[in-house]
């Protein structure tokens, strides 16, 4: 590959199971995107501490902060954030409002306050929305989005489309006063312009949640023009040729298998796909194990007082990592099958968490090779 | 069994970021208290169906509980289904639930209305938890997979967002109800699972902080995938002073100091996550590359139990 599958891009969206990797991933490929001469900004969803602190993202707030690596081909920059989904939300709010005094009663209302805040469709929306402002940003050249940790890891690319929906309120609206639902005959024939549905919802809700509702959609109300188009250019950005999805896997059975499935749907759904990655694969041994009376005989040389009980330990050790090692490369070879062998790109599993730029760089050469 | 702080309440959450084996925590919980003789049912919730992977389930049920194994049972809360049952409840007039549960436009606002989902989730299991039947709970223990921390937590909120922002109502009354049993220490139990590493255990050290800050019960917590001990601090210093030569005795003896080197990783990683939860983590060995099902859930249950673990090494079926 390796990272010749991503060149000339201008995003890619890492995703994956939950705890595989992504986030690692991400910062790993924009590292080494930049240290090819690339101006490129990385989104990423909650990092480690010590990554976020190695990224310059210890305090809060959600702007690119350049993050100085080593001597780079070119021009190479590495630019990283932490997703704010509030900040993110409250700022096409504001773009979007007619006027100040809208946006202001907009920030105000408490549905509001719920959906931006709520951590299932707003932070994988948000998580869209920020490629939308990062790739009008002429400092960036590529722009890496790590996916937040979701039950199905492509809700991200449906919240848009269900959260402006519900911003439309258009739903709401049927339900409402059935009248307005032009052409939906049921509706109407059953309730004539009544507001039966609304007294009946009341009496479900209390009148005070659906005042706040029809409140918040009122307020909203001609903004939904400018959500939906920026919720579409980010579709079709995603869907050319100018964004590649990277899977990411590690060598267990669920995420391999989310992994495929994930590919299908991608494939389904016409987005272009870039390589995929397997993460924390542990080499296979190039040595047999030594002869038990060697071991035994440099383990006694050394000082052990019962040396044939600690080479047997050592030799149980080296059969378990040999196991393991023989699993994660049947997994490597299971995923490459089942993705048309399309060969994933393998980073090993480093002794220590590559949570720090000297990590970072270790997966970035991975990456790269 | 040795899981004191969940001993005697219903309703357990099993919380944790994504991957740490909350799946396979709860599994190994409900195997625990089954075997106790206790009725138990594991709620799977968001869709998440690794339940019948685990116990080789092939029924797909959704709202109904199925058996798993002698007293065990699982349940997958279909939100969709959940959301009927609600306004059924509430809604007398059976042609109009009807005719919204049919509409398109009702579901599509319905999986939006920010924290809808997840207060019918909650409300489900809810009424697991409180179900009598000839004055007897019907369950001894409810345990609730939860989704990955930033999810699972806002599940647990929910009730009590909803209470507040729908001031009055059925829907603020029921939310009220709701949240008073997920917040009581006597019905309820929140275990959070790491494993042994970095993110993990900072993840649930966070969840913990912020959930009891919320006045959540957060009762246990669990280390799961810990690495069997094998080497020891006298094995180090004898392995370090092997002298070069045989690159297989080299190779061996590389390979157990880097196994050593990983236990002590993952026993500091314990001992934050004791520090910082201000817990005693129960702790569950890592299984090796196997496929978890009910035989290696038996054996978690085992160590959960404190019976004397097979030092099965690592690996090795
Ligand atoms: N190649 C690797 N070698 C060693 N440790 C790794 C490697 N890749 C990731 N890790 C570690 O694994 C853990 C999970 O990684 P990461 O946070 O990137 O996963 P994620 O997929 O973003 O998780 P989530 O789904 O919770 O967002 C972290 O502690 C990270 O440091
Ligand atoms: N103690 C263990 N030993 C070996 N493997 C384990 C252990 N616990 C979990 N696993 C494996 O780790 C993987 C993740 O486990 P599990 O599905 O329970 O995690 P989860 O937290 O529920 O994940 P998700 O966030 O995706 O719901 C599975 O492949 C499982 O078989
Ligand atoms: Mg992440
Ligand atoms: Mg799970």
């Amino acid at each position: 590959m390796s990272l010749s599958g991503l060149e000339g891009r201008r995003v890619i969206v890492c995703c994956g199971s939950g705890g595989v990797g992504k986030t690692t991933i991400s910062a790993g490929i924009a590292l080494a995107l930049a240290n090819r001469g690339a101006r490129v900004a990385v989104v990423t969803i909650d990092p480690a501490r010590r990554l976020a602190a190695a990224l310059g993202l210890a305090e809060l707030g959600d702007d690119p902060r350049q993050v100085p690596i080593g001597p780079t081909g070119g021009s190479g920059e590495l630019w990283a954030l932490q997703l704010d989904a509030k900040a993110t939300f409250d700022r096409l709010v504001c773009r979007h409002a007619p006027t100040p005094e809208a946006a202001e009663r907009i920030l105000a209302n408490r549905i509001y306050a719920h959906l931006s805040g709520a951590v299932a469709g707003s932070q994988e929306y948000m998580a869209v929305e920020r490629l939308n402002e990062l790739t009008d940003d002429p400092r960036f050249e590529v722009v890496v989005l790590d996916t937040p940790p979701a039950q199905n890891a492509l809700d991200f690319l449906d919240a848009p489309t269900r959260i402006t929906h519900f911003i439309e309120g258009k739903s709401l609206r049927m339900l409402l006063s059935p009248g307005a639902a032009a052409g939906n005959l049921g509706w109407r024939m059953l309730h004539a312009g009544s507001s039966t549905v609304f007294s009946i919802l009341e009496r479900v809700t209390g009148a005070q949640l659906l005042r706040d509702l029809s409140e918040f959609l009122g307020a909203f109300d001609g903004m939904y023009t400018g959500f939906s188009e920026r919720a579409e250019r980010v579709r079709t950005l995603l869907h050319s040729p100018r964004a590649a999805f990277v899977v990411v896997s590690s060598a267990d059975d669920e995420p391999v298998r989310e992994a495929v499935m994930l590919v299908e749907r991608l494939t389904a759904d016409g987005y272009p796909l870039g390589p995929a990655v397997m993460n924390r694969i542990r080499p296979r041994a190039d040595l047999p194990p030594p002869p038990r009376h060697a071991l035994v005989e440099a383990l006694a040389g050394a000082g052990a007082t019962h040396a044939d009980d600690l080479a047997d330990r050592t030799l149980a050790q080296l059969a378990d990592d040999e196991a393991r090692a023989r699993r994660d490369h049947d997994a490597c070879t299971r995923l490459a099958r089942l993705l048309g062998d399309r060969e994933p790109v393998q980073v090993p599993d480093f002794a220590d968490e590559p949570v720090e730029i000297a990590g970072l760089e270790h997966v970035a050469d991975a990456l790269a090779r | 069994m040795s899981a004191p702080g969940l001993f005697d309440r219903r309703l357990i959450f099993v919380l944790g970021k994504g991957g740490v084996g909350k799946s396979v925590v709860a599994a190994t919980l409900g195997t625990a208290w089954a075997r106790a003789g206790k009725r138990v049912v594991i709620a799977e919730v968001a869709d998440q169906h690794r339940l019948s992977d685990l116990f080789a389930n092939r029924e797909e049920t959704r709202n109904t509980p199925t058996e798993l194994a002698p007293n065990l049972f699982g349940f997958s809360v279909d939100v969709d289904k959940s959301t009927e049952d609600y306004l059924a409840a509430h809604i007398r007039v059976r042609p109009l639930v009807d005719l919204l549960v049919r509409s398109r436009t009702f579901h599509n606002f319905a999986a939006a209305a920010p924290g809808l989902p997840e207060l019918v989730t909650l409300g489900k299991v809810w009424e697991l938890a409180m179900a009598v039947d000839g004055g007897r709970p019907v369950w001894d223990k409810v345990i609730v997979d939860c989704p990955a921390t930033g999810h699972g937590i806002a599940l647990l909120q929910t009730a009590g967002n909803v209470s507040e922002l729908a001031a009055q109502g059925p829907v603020r009354d029921q939310a009220h109800r709701i949240e008073e049993v997920v917040k009581h220490p006597a019905a309820t139990g929140i275990a959070i699972v790491a494993r042994p590493e970095e993110l993990p255990v900072t993840e649930a050290i966070d969840a913990a902080a912020a959930l009891r800050a919320d006045g959540f019960p957060v009762a246990a917590t669990i280390m799961n995938g810990m690495t069997p001990r094998r080497f020891w601090a006298e094995d180090a210093s004898v392995l370090g002073r092997v002298p070069g030569g045989d690159p297989t005795i080299t190779a061996a003896v590389r390979s157990a100091l880097r196994a050593d080197h990983h236990a002590r990783i993952e026993q500091a990683h314990l001992d934050e996550l004791a520090a910082g939860t201000g817990t005693t983590p129960m702790v569950l060995p890592d299984l090796g590359p196997v496929v978890i099902a009910q035989s290696e859930l038996a054996l978690l249950a085992d160590a959960l139990d404190g019976a004397p673990r097979s030092l099965r090494p690592v690996g090795h079926p």
